[in-house]
């Protein structure tokens, strides 16, 4: 009895038993409607965006009547010259943009190393403890996280209590421009860090062993074979770290006080405090289209093969 | 003189023998094990020596100590006199292959092969003439532009092997670069090796489970087992007295004699004659009688298995090199085996 166990395990035969009821539910003569199957949830939440895209688009051509506060039925440019033509609007889109490229060339000089230590070591308490400190702010929500910053960086603050011990008048650390960008920093590692990782593992220690042999020390090495090598990985780390940065809301929203608006925060306002859907609808769309721009011009600088989508170039 | 202006690529031959490598009681112990127990060699200048062993014999971790890439626990090295335990692998003037060859992806084959030139910084006027050169010098002519994966298994072989020359260094190493190839290839790539090996007279330390390998290549072998090692003969010495029963057993196909006195006797499997009856084997001094228990065609030689009573039933490997001489004797027929005494292999216990 025992060893007929362990010869078709318990978990065979619930193997079994599943098998059997999808060929009922699905014979194998819709075998070639399978991969269309496997796209279907994807494909409906993509159909949904893309209505939904659709619906904002139709909205962003209507104006609002601020007498009647309904939109107006007759097409118009009119959303589009005032975001382009107001320099509150430009303002916000620098401020995002500047501040989304300084946060990715931060956080990846910051998260390279990381994740080189964390891939490379040969102590297992080490990675597991650099791993531990990489998930333990993923637990705690992006507006959770920033209040926590609140916490210890305002003006009767942790680091203001500390500096006060040695006689430092308060600072005014919050509010400002580097407490976004600082928020979003810490916010973006972890993300940065896991895409780096696989990257880095990817590469053969060997190659290191041999650029060492062949006359290169630490440097050089890292130079010439480790951040080359490790550029798809970079690349991907960039790419997320940057749109996640620029449609940002949370950070600039708690940490700047109102005084930081990114632009998810303008689109937010045209939403909610002005109720004008059409200029929101109107932001909404050309983010979209900033954030496609930017995707777009990585794509064709470095390839799509950079992200391990299709084949690697040749 | 800069590295990148010495003359041709065939250095001149040193008056009298010098030694390149010295390696002075050398011990490794990683957790209390000793991979490498004191060893200790010299190897002269424009010598091939293997390291041949099983897995876990210490090889490639001695291997990894001449390049510095791990540190002695005890024990010096010395590289043409120099002691080098201090000395990190990029100052240390070795070319290694590696046994995933770690090209550089990135990189075409003239780039790979001039990155050492670059990394030493050679004279950059100098370096295209010199990678030319050495690619050349493995038959890669022409070959230069492609990248790494768009040479073949053989190719990606030479181009390893002119990165790890092209700076002239004073040793070679070869850490089983040739251990995933077929075994047509493997044994085009040994030739090879030993052909820019004796064009170059460069100092060369290849580490190798592969017996034939050893016996093919080499000037001189080092065989190892558990850390130690057990003989440094040349090939022909090595095949024919074995120091002891270890190194008879690893290299060759060897048939051990029960022996009442504790001392251990062998025979290579290709000393013992066979035939059907004692009249084929005139000459023998030993001749025993046995039941075939295997035959096994290999084309050039068959191999028989024959159990043997009298040597309490042991099976002995019997290679008969000349098939038509007879029919193939088959399994369960009655067959008598002979050799010489002097062919027979005695070890102290």
């Amino acid at each position: 009895m025992r060893a007929a166990k362990s010869a078709y395990p318990l978990t065979w035969r619930i193997m079994d038993a599943l098998e059997a009821f999808a060929a009922f539910v699905w014979p194998a003569r819709f075998g070639r409607a399978i991969p269309w199957l496997m796209l279907a949830p994807a494909l409906l939440l993509v159909g949904l965006l893309v209505l939904g895209l659709w619906q904002i688009g139709d909205v962003s051509l209507r104006t609002l009547d601020t007498s009647t506060f309904l939109m107006s039925e007759a097409y118009t440019l009119a959303n589009y010259q005032r975001a382009f033509t107001e320099s509150l609007f430009a303002v916000v889109a620098w401020r995002s943009l500047a501040g989304s490229l300084i946060v990715t060339v931060v956080t990846l000089t910051l998260a390279f190393p990381y994740a080189y230590v964390m891939v490379r070591t040969s102590s297992p308490t080490t990675r597991k403890l650099l791993l531990i400190a990489l998930f333990l702010p993923f637990f705690i929500g992006q507006v959770v996280r920033a209040y926590g910053w609140l916490i210890i960086l305002g003006n009767q603050g942790m680091v203001n209590e500390a500096l006060g011990l040695v006689r430092i008048a308060p600072i005014r650390l919050l509010y400002n421009y580097w407490a976004v960008l600082f928020g979003l920093v810490q916010y973006m590692l972890p993300f940065a860090v896991l895409m780096l990782a696989p990257a880095l593992t990817a590469i053969p220690e060997e190659l290191e062993a041999a650029a060492g042999s062949l006359g290169a020390d630490w440097a050089r090495t890292f130079r010439h074979i480790v951040l080359p090598l490790a550029r798809p990985g970079l690349v991907g780390a960039g790419l997320v770290v940057m749109t996640l940065s620029l449609t940002d809301f949370a950070m600039p929203a708690i940490l700047g006080g109102g005084s930081q608006d990114f632009i998810a925060n303008a689109i937010y306002d045209q939403f909610f405090r002005t109720s004008d859907q059409g200029l929101g609808s109107t932001l909404a769309l050309l983010l979209v289209a900033a954030g496609s721009m930017l995707v777009g011009l990585v794509f064709t600088l470095f390839g799509a093969g950079t992200l391990a989508v299709g084949r690697a170039r040749r | 003189m800069p590295a990148a202006l010495k003359g041709s690529a065939i250095k001149p031959k040193l008056e009298g023998p010098t030694v390149a490598v010295s390696v002075k009681s050398v011990n490794m112990v990683y957790d209390g094990v000793h991979a490498v127990r004191s060893a200790s060699f010299d190897l002269e200048t424009g010598k091939f020596l293997t390291i041949l062993g099983p897995s876990g014999s210490g090889k490639t971790t001695l291997l990894r100590l001449i390049a510095g890439s791990q540190r002695p626990t005890s024990g010096e090295i010395f590289i043409n006199g120099a002691a080098v335990s201090a000395v990190p692998p990029h100052k240390r003037s070795i070319g290694m292959v590696f046994q995933k060859l770690a090209l550089f992806p990135h990189m075409t084959a003239a780039e790979n092969v001039a990155f050492p030139l670059k990394m030493r910084r050679s004279d950059a006027r100098a370096i295209p003439a010199r990678v030319e050169r050495y690619l050349d010098m493995v038959r890669l002519g022409g070959y230069g532009t492609r990248r790494v994966h768009e040479l073949s298994g053989g190719q990606q072989q030479r181009v390893a092997i002119a990165r790890a020359l092209v700076f002239e260094p004073d040793l070679l190493l070869l850490d089983e670069p040739l251990a995933a190839l077929d075994r047509k290839l493997r044994e085009e790539m040994q030739l090879e090796f030993r052909r820019i090996q004796r064009e170059l007279g460069v100092t060369t330390i290849n580490v190798t489970h592969d017996q034939r390998e050893a016996l093919v290549v080499s000037d001189e072998i080092i065989v190892m087992d558990r850390g130690e090692i057990q003989q440094k003969a040349r090939p022909s010495e090595t095949y024919r007295s074995p120091s002891n029963a270890f190194v008879a057993n690893f290299i060759g196909v060897t048939n051990f004699l029960d022996a009442p006195d504790g001392e251990r006797r062998a025979i290579r499997a290709e000393k013992i004659r066979i035939a059907p009856t004692r009249h084929g084997l005139v000459g023998a001094d030993t001749i025993v009688e046995g039941i075939v228990a295997d035959a096994i065609f290999e084309g050039e030689r068959v191999v028989y298995e024959v159990r043997v009573a009298s040597l309490g039933d042991s099976l002995l490997r019997v290679f008969d090199h000349d098939p038509s001489a007879h029919s193939q004797l088959e399994p369960g027929s009655a067959v008598y085996l002979g050799w010489t005494a002097g062919d027979v292999l005695e070890f102290k216990p």
